[in-house]
């Protein structure tokens, strides 16, 4: 399996603290790949480091080969890495299908004189591809409802929906099952395996053990901004320093 | 589907028809210079507020300083006419343009600052233009004005009456008025919104942030320009006082009473704030107390506006023939 992104000993410090801490890890073309540690462990750090947000204090970042760290985080998602956030961030004043279209119009690009003249066929891929996003995460029957009315559960897919109308090829997720009951986990993990299968290689944050041992088929497991573990899932949960680290010692 | 057609259909005839046919009969038909002005003074202002509605509304960029650009637009088309023969046919391009370019070099290092931060350089930025249109005599002609005698003058076809001069002002409005109305009811437009609701999000979904706001800001200058070519040849007369902050509280008052992110809001507001004023003439001057009272209140019941977003987005689908509905369920959501 060819590496779609290395990370290369890369640390990212807030003053004093290391809240990321020489870390190196790779993610393969079409696998899924979950992210677990504590809190604190550098999790999201991690995932902003990739997507451009925090800029890196040392290290590098390659996707397909080509440095990205340093790299604006929209730059970054244009070359087909999008990711959602781990507290919700849909726009709430625009329509469930606005919403989408954001994610659309920002791969596929709409100049102000195309958007006056109509003179391209640029609207019509926009809307197609952010119909297709919204059926794939059924939510076609709420398209013209603010999405601040929406049900929690279904801004969540919403905000799936929106980064997967990028039509990116590494989707990463921070915490997508973050305050869903059991059943809404259970559903969200088959829909995030569906995904997978259709060729998109994830990359999933997870407070959620569950559902990260379920569905993934390697796991990458930080503490206090370190590796401690990268193997599947079977021979982490065996793994002494993890179960030290982050399950606790009682198990 | 057909039946969509036509109510978008009648619906834009009917707005063509009063603007072009029972406006100007009307007029006249009444035959006073002062309507003229009044009606005129309205069209320019609907502009105004539409242009900053598209930075402020939807764009989210709280500005304080649109009137400095609608004073550039003025003061060069009028000294275009008044100093070097340059008539209307170039000057409103000029006016515009020059607008947009200033506006180009002020956002460069200002579009990085967030809300409140940017209203402030806003206003300051709306001061310095203020004072240099005061203050730099041997080309502004400083506090006495400029006087602008040439009438329009389009490819070499003088328009003299006031009938004429209603024609031209009112296709110049509604024509800029269409190109906003494309650009905010767009794609592009769902992309500043984006901007408005969470900037840093929308970065992540591959949208150049700063340079979207740099566009609306130029764009919106660039039409604020064109409104102040207007104005220069509409009166004839122009000084820095028509241009200073008062102004651009009053275009910015405008927007929000009309409602935030809102076309036609911007065109309801622009229409009650210049009509009523006038409209009440008669009582004296407790007038102004009564349009305040009609501000505060509208803001205290209809805090969205008027006319507000949303309900503003779904008569624009759905009624003004601008969704995209080539999907399964034919729902009229996005845009075409």
């Amino acid at each position: 399996m060819s590496a779609m992104l290395e990370v290369d000993n890369v640390s990212r410090r807030f003053g004093g603290l290391m809240a990321v801490d020489s870390v190196t890890t790779t993610v393969g073309e079409g696998e899924l790949v979950g992210l677990i540690g504590p809190n604190g462990a550098g999790k999201t750090t991690l995932f902003n480091l990739i997507s451009g947000f925090t800029p890196v204090s040392s290290g590098e970042i390659r996707y397909r080969g080509e440095t990205i760290s340093g790299l604006k985080p929209s730059v970054i998602a244009s070359k087909g890495v999008s990711r959602t956030f781990q507290n919700l961030r849909v726009f709430p004043n625009m329509t469930v299908f606005d919403n989408v279209s954001v994610g659309a119009v920002g791969a596929i690009g709409q100049s102000p004189w195309q958007a006056i003249t109509g003179g391209s066929k640029r609207a019509q891929q926009i809307s197609e591809r952010s119909w297709e996003a919204l059926e794939k995460v059924r939510l076609t029957q709420y398209a013209n409802d603010l999405a601040a009315n929406l049900a929690y559960g279904k801004r969540k897919y919403l905000e799936i929906a929106r980064a997967l109308a990028m039509n990116p090829d590494l989707l990463i997720l921070d915490e997508p099952a973050a305050g869903l009951n059991d059943s809404e986990t259970a559903e969200l993990a088959a829909f995030i395996k569906e995904l997978h299968s259709s060729g998109i290689t994830v990359m999933l944050v997870e407070h959620d053990m569950g559902l990260v041992m379920s569905i993934c088929e390697r796991i990458v497991v930080l503490a206090s901004g370190r590796k401690i573990a990268d193997a599947e899932p079977a021979v982490v949960r065996q793994n002494r320093e993890v179960l030290e680290a982050y399950l606790g010692v009682d198990e | 589907m057909s039946k969509d057609l036509i109510t978008s259909a009648v619906l834009k005839i009917a707005i063509l028809a009063v603007l072009f046919a029972a406006l100007p009969a009307l007029l006249a038909y009444l035959g006073q210079g002062y309507l003229y002005q009044v009606v005129m003074l309205a069209l320019i202002f609907s502009l105004l507020a539409v242009s900053l509605q598209l930075v402020t509304g939807i764009a989210g960029l709280l500005h304080l300083g649109h009137a400095a650009f609608y004073g550039v637009g003025a003061y060069i088309a009028a000294l275009a006419g008044a100093d070097y023969g340059i008539g209307f046919t170039l000057g409103l391009p000029l006016a515009g343009l020059g607008a947009a370019a200033i506006a180009f070099v002020v956002a460069l290092p200002t579009m990085r600052l967030v809300s409140i931060y940017f209203a402030v350089a806003t206003l300051g930025i709306g001061q310095m233009i203020f004072l240099v249109l005061q203050n730099w005599v041997e080309v502004t002609k400083g506090p006495n004005g400029v006087m602008l005698f040439t009438g329009i003058d389009l490819f070499g076809y003088t328009v003299d009456s006031e009938l004429g001069t209603y024609f031209v002002v009112a296709t110049i409005v509604c024509a800029s008025i269409w190109v906003i109305h494309r650009l905010s009811h767009s794609y592009y437009g769902n992309a500043l919104r984006s901007l408005r609701e969470d900037d840093q999000c929308a970065d992540a979904m591959g949208i150049d942030t700063v340079r979207l706001k740099i566009e609306a800001f130029m764009i919106s200058s660039f039409f604020a320009g064109i409104a102040g070519a207007l104005w220069a040849y509409t009166t004839g007369y122009i000084s820095p006082m028509d241009f200073d902050f008062s102004e651009s509280i009053l275009i910015l008052a405008m927007v929000v009473v009309g409602g935030l992110g809102s076309i036609p809001g911007a065109v309801i507001g622009a229409l009650l704030l210049i009509l009523l004023p006038e409209a009440l003439r008669g009582v004296g001057d407790i007038r102004n107390i009564i349009v305040g009272f009609v501000l505060f209140f509208s803001i205290l019941f209809l805090p969205k506006g008027l006319f507000g977003e949303v309900p503003a987005l779904n008569f624009i689908r759905r009624q003004f023939g601008s969704a995209w509905q080539d999907n399964p369920d034919k729902q009229k959501v996005g845009w075409k």
